[in-house]
């Protein structure tokens, strides 16, 4: 069986990382005194978004897994005559997916017999997290790699994924948004949604009102899935807001009339230096038996 | 009767025709592509006024005119590319065309009549709320601030203004602000009809 590594940028807790048996390769932050941490490992992302919810002057960075990371987690596997899919946050969002290929090649000539798979989410956060789970679910019931890596690949097609933002300060930090739009966007309390579209991140709209977002994105989930709810695989994330995600999770089982199996995650560092703590995010795809024919 | 004239209330026909078209749409780029159309017509029939006329009454409404019209066209390109940048561009022009209009609006107040200070100051309010009203996410805001707008235009139309001392009924001005307001209704007699719609559309999977 081969075995599926994925970044950071899933968002799987760590009781989904050992119930679906994958392994993750962190990425790193830098807080201060120039040493870079890795997610997960060396900072918990609770403990990330509270320092950066405390020093509002802190803008930190983030860095890719490096090749040497994914030679050194693929390693092990190659040796011990397995196959390996990795799945990597978009390539317009990060070098993640570089880093993977080219550790993938240079690791073709010591293990000529092995495959190994990189795919390129075009997503991230419970967004990556969703086709994971898809890639994770077609292992289980025994299709191959190269099977997997096509279906992947028409799921990935269906996931859309929307973040709504606390607040315009994170973006402008990051230069996704200038001083003066940062400005206004807060005076008149704006709160923007962003989407991802062909990997790359990209704003809906901005919505006025904390609870009214919730409530629009509510009817926006619930109109764009009422068709075919059965057929469709659901996240949530948040940064620093898991009693509203929790809430709002609940309100839309309750809308959609269904269980939402995936739990409630907090989002990764990567997407969440520049969306900021009181983010919440909502990703939905299809199941892969759904596009099989 | 003038030639002028004549021309001035096909003018104010035609912008009563985009005036109107453009409440009834919820995209913000072509909403402003069509009121931006309506206000050059606006603007033309101004002149044409003046040309019938005498500029002296025409020029200040003519001035009025143009704002709307560079605001609304520079508006629709912004909405049109709808970049970090056009956005960052967007609301640094929002803010000098509100400053224009505070500045506009006060020496207004200050120049008119006692009697109907009441009224410009008003008109300020309204004016500068219809400005944000239309920069501002959704399909209410618009609708509603340009309906106070609209109202408060109306009243500086009707004999209750003396700001040039004679008390005409400026028939065609009103029925361009009715346009606004009735089509207002119509786009919420719509929206009540039709099933309900949500504000954000999320893609199907």
């Amino acid at each position: 069986m081969y075995k599926i590594i994925s970044d950071g940028g899933c968002d799987f807790t760590k009781e989904e990382v050992q119930k679906h048996n994958v392994d993750i390769v962190p990425f790193y932050v830098m807080l201060e005194n120039d040493t870079y941490l890795r997610e997960g490992v060396d900072i918990t992302k609770e403990a990330y978004y509270k320092r950066l919810k405390e020093d509002k002057s802190l803008f930190p960075k983030t860095a890719q897994p490096s090749p040497q990371d994914y030679i050194d987690i693929y390693t092990p596997y190659l040796k011990a005559g397995r196959d390996i899919l990795s799945l990597t946050i978009s390539s317009k969002l990060s070098g993640t997916y570089n880093s993977a290929t080219l550790a993938a090649d240079m690791l073709k000539d010591e293990f000529p017999d092995r495959t190994i798979v990189v795919v390129d989410s075009l997503n991230c956060a419970v967004g990556q997290g969703l086709i994971l789970k898809e890639i994770v679910k077609m292992r289980d019931n025994g299709y191959s790699i190269t099977k997997t890596a096509e279906l992947a690949k028409k799921v990935i097609e269906t996931v859309r994924i929307y973040f709504s933002l606390d607040s315009l300060e994170y973006l402008k930090k990051g230069g996704r948004v200038g001083p003066t739009t940062a400005l206004v966007g807060g005076i008149l309390g704006l709160r923007p949604i962003l989407h991802i579209v062909d990997g790359t991140v990209d704003q809906l709209d901005s919505v006025r009102g904390k609870d009214r977002v919730l409530n629009l994105i509510e009817e926006g989930v619930v109109d764009a899935l009422k068709d075919d709810v059965q057929d469709i695989n659901l996240s949530i994330g948040h940064i620093l807001r898991e009693d509203d995600a929790v809430k709002f999770k609940a309100s839309l089982e309750a809308s959609l009339g269904i269980q939402i199996a995936n739990p409630v995650v907090e989002v990764g560092v990567t997407i969440g230096t520049h969306a900021g703590p009181g983010a919440l995010a909502i990703a939905y795809c299809k199941k892969y038996e759904t596009l099989e024919k | 009767m003038n030639f002028w004239f004549i021309l001035a209330q096909v003018l104010g026909v035609i912008t009563i025709a985009f005036e109107f078209t453009s409440y009834q749409i919820k995209d913000k780029s072509k909403y402003f592509l069509t009121t931006g159309i309506g206000s050059f017509f606006w603007l033309t029939m101004f002149f044409c006024m003046g040309m019938a006329t005498g500029m002296d009454t025409q020029v200040s409404l003519m001035v009025a005119a143009t704002y709307s019209t560079i605001r609304n066209l520079v508006f629709w390109r912004i909405f049109a590319k709808n970049t970090p940048q056009s956005k960052e561009l967007g609301i640094n022009f929002l803010l000098v065309m509100v400053g224009v209009a505070l500045v506009a609006g006060t020496l207004a107040i200050i120049n008119s009549p006692e009697q109907v200070r009441w009224l410009h100051t008003l008109g300020m309010i309204a004016a500068l709320s219809f400005v944000i009203g239309q920069y501002l996410p959704g399909v209410h805001y618009v609708r509603v601030t340009v309906t106070l707008y609209a109202l408060v235009v109306i009243l500086t139309q009707t004999p209750l203004n003396i700001l040039y001392g004679d008390f005409r009924w400026n028939i065609m001005g009103i029925a361009i602000e009715l346009a606004k307001i009735s089509s207002v209704a119509v786009f919420y007699l719509r929206f009540s009809k039709n099933p309900k719609q949500p504000q954000l559309q999320f893609a199907k999977p």
